[in-house]
């Protein structure tokens, strides 16, 4: 075989799997788009499924906001995810500043602490927390959810913040300090705008963190005016029939935020997540 | 001196908020492991030694949701990881419009296992789901299958979900430790009429095997933890055949309110994951996971 025939073969074949990773990742979303986009009778018409909507109708979102009250749920998703992502944004860039700059005794203990929080199950930290928050009224608070979400997305935040500082060259600091700037007006002048698009990814993955949480949510938080997306759609999961137009609709309502979110930040989500990872 | 502490002074607030959420819970659960801790009798608390755990052994289903654990965890990993590797490899030369075919096919990463156990349990349903009328169709199967109704079945529909949510995140990791191969190496082995399949071995394996070494035992973990899947799916049913571990942990600490044994189930995870962790990396000789 001659080298062009080779390397025609290796596009075909290439070609053919982006191809199919495409249809992997686009069909299912489009069954639960579509599945939104139908009437429940057009849903529950056995032995007729219909690939596309018969008739397109947005009854399920507008059942969604009315019946169901879905912008309470929205409301309340927002408020805990974007607070715990800026305190979770705060704490790792001091955090993050730290294990990047300094060397000192203890830091490999400190980065061993960090990965060792991320082996824990999840429950086992919950069941004693629920039993704490109780005792302190935090229970059916979003308080009590914020503490909770702040502390499970720390650890890998304040990991992805330092890898973002070390990819600062410490010698745009000295000279900074050179000409006389303060710590604090070298860091605020200097490293946190060149290293704003790693900010607001470590922000991003705050919050689709507490975004996309159903259990500690379902756990801490009885109350229906206080439930967060999560929490209030799986409500709808009834026992015997199941409103599944009306729960697609309420997937694509939860998706859009984070979707939309990771689309514009790809590049450097992506950077983010690999940074450390990849780093000798 | 001042200088000294001025790292730890950066890093009061994360410690301070990691010890309080983790640390304290943490023993509390040990401690809570070795009681007969009910919610519903508050005044009857009192240790047993290790009766919990003895329960543990005595509990009927207790062999199979091991089992369970085990497969799901294990045909995730393989499954996530060599589809990832695939789509990495095939992502590596630059094309017009990666950029964009990256944001779609890379989002599933940003999508809640809430909404993923959703898609697929409506996908997967038996009367009225999407997958049965195309095996239909395409003559694969006569009748529609229950698929959340069926042991095993339930467990492969769990198994699905978690392989396409999973392929993302190893396929960035994996693209990203690709792009870090200098090109000169192929242009060598090119030269000295090394094929296709072998620099694949000799070259692409051996410099991305740090990275798929920690990404794999990060997500062995990761995915042993994670149960919303479960819980969305097939709520461990039919009679705890899609139940692992966690997925079981849960449902005993909130379904019957006995924390105790709940505790103790979890002590018992954390053991294994610690060992797990320990021999991945004796056998693979890679003692720089830590720096994740």
């Amino acid at each position: 075989m001659s080298r062009k025939t080779k390397n025609a073969i290796g596009n075909v074949i290439r070609i053919l799997v982006l191809v199919f990773f495409f249809l992997l990742v686009v069909l299912p979303i489009y069954w639960m788009v579509s599945t939104s986009l139908k009437t429940s009778q057009e849903i529950l018409d056995i032995g007729n499924l219909t690939y596309f909507p018969n008739e397109i109708t947005f009854e399920n979102y507008s059942d969604l906001f009315q019946q169901y009250d879905y912008g309470l749920l929205l409301r309340n998703s927002l408020l805990v995810s974007v607070s715990s992502a800026l305190v979770i944004t705060l704490m790792s860039m001091l955090g993050g500043y730290s294990l990047a700059r300094y060397k000192f005794r203890g830091k490999q203990s400190v980065i061993l602490f960090f990965l060792v929080t991320q082996m824990i199950p999840g429950i086992l930290v919950i069941i004693p927390l629920y039993i704490v928050f109780s005792k302190l009224g935090l229970i059916n608070t979003h308080v009590g959810l914020f503490i909770y979400y702040v502390a499970v997305n720390l650890p890998f935040c304040v990991m992805t913040m330092r890898s973002f500082f070390e990819r600062i060259p410490v010698t745009l600091e000295e000279a900074a300090a050179m000409d006389g700037c303060t710590k604090t007006q070298s860091l605020f002048k200097i490293v946190f705008p060149i290293m704003f698009p790693g900010i607001i990814s470590v922000f991003v993955f705050g919050f689709i963190g507490a975004w996309n949480e159903l259990i500690a949510g379902s756990i801490f938080i009885s109350t229906p005016g206080m439930w967060t997306i999560p929490v209030g759609l799986k409500t709808l999961i009834g026992k015997y029939n199941v409103e599944w137009g009306l729960l697609m609709a309420g997937g694509v309502m939860a998706l859009l935020p984070t979707a939309i979110m990771f689309a514009a930040m790809q590049k450097f989500i992506v950077e983010g997540m690999t940074a450390g990872a990849v780093k000798e | 001196m001042k200088k000294k502490m001025q790292p730890w002074l950066f890093l009061i607030p994360v410690l301070l908020v990691l010890l309080l959420l983790f640390g304290y819970p943490l023993i509390n659960s040990v401690i809570m492991a070795f009681q007969n801790y009910k919610l519903t009798q508050p005044d009857n608390i009192y240790f047993t030694g290790f009766e919990n755990f003895m329960k543990l052994f005595g509990d009927s289903d207790s062999l199979m949701i091991i089992k369970n654990s085990i497969i799901y965890v294990v045909v995730s990993v393989i499954g996530q990881s060599l589809l990832g590797l695939i789509l990495a490899v095939a992502l590596k030369k630059q094309f017009r419009g990666r950029g964009l075919y990256q944001s779609i096919v890379f989002l599933p990463w940003a999508f809640s296992g809430f909404v993923v156990g959703l898609i697929f349990r409506w996908s997967f349903n038996g009367e009225y789901g999407v997958l049965n009328d195309i095996l239909m169709k395409l003559g694969l199967i006569n009748g529609k299958l229950a698929w959340l109704g069926t042991p095993g079945l339930s467990l492969a529909v769990i198994i699905i979900a978690m392989i396409w949510m999973g392929i993302p995140f190893f396929a960035i990791m994996i693209l990203a430790a690709l792009q870090s191969i200098p090109t000169d190496v192929y242009e060598a082995a090119d030269v000295d009429g090394c094929g296709t399949i072998r620099q694949f071995f000799q070259i692409t394996l051996p410099y991305i095997k740090p990275t798929l070494i920690t990404t794999i035992l990060l997500r062995t973990i990761w995915i042993f933890n994670s149960f919303d899947l479960i819980v969305i799916i097939t709520a461990g049913g039919p009679a705890n055949s899609s139940q692992t571990l966690p997925a079981y942990m849960y449902s005993k600490a909130f379904g019957t309110y006995d924390f105790g044994f709940a505790a103790a189930l979890g002590v018992a995870l954390m053991i294994i994951l610690a060992l797990y962790a320990l021999i991945f990396l004796k056998v693979t000789k890679y003692d720089k996971a830590g720096d994740f």
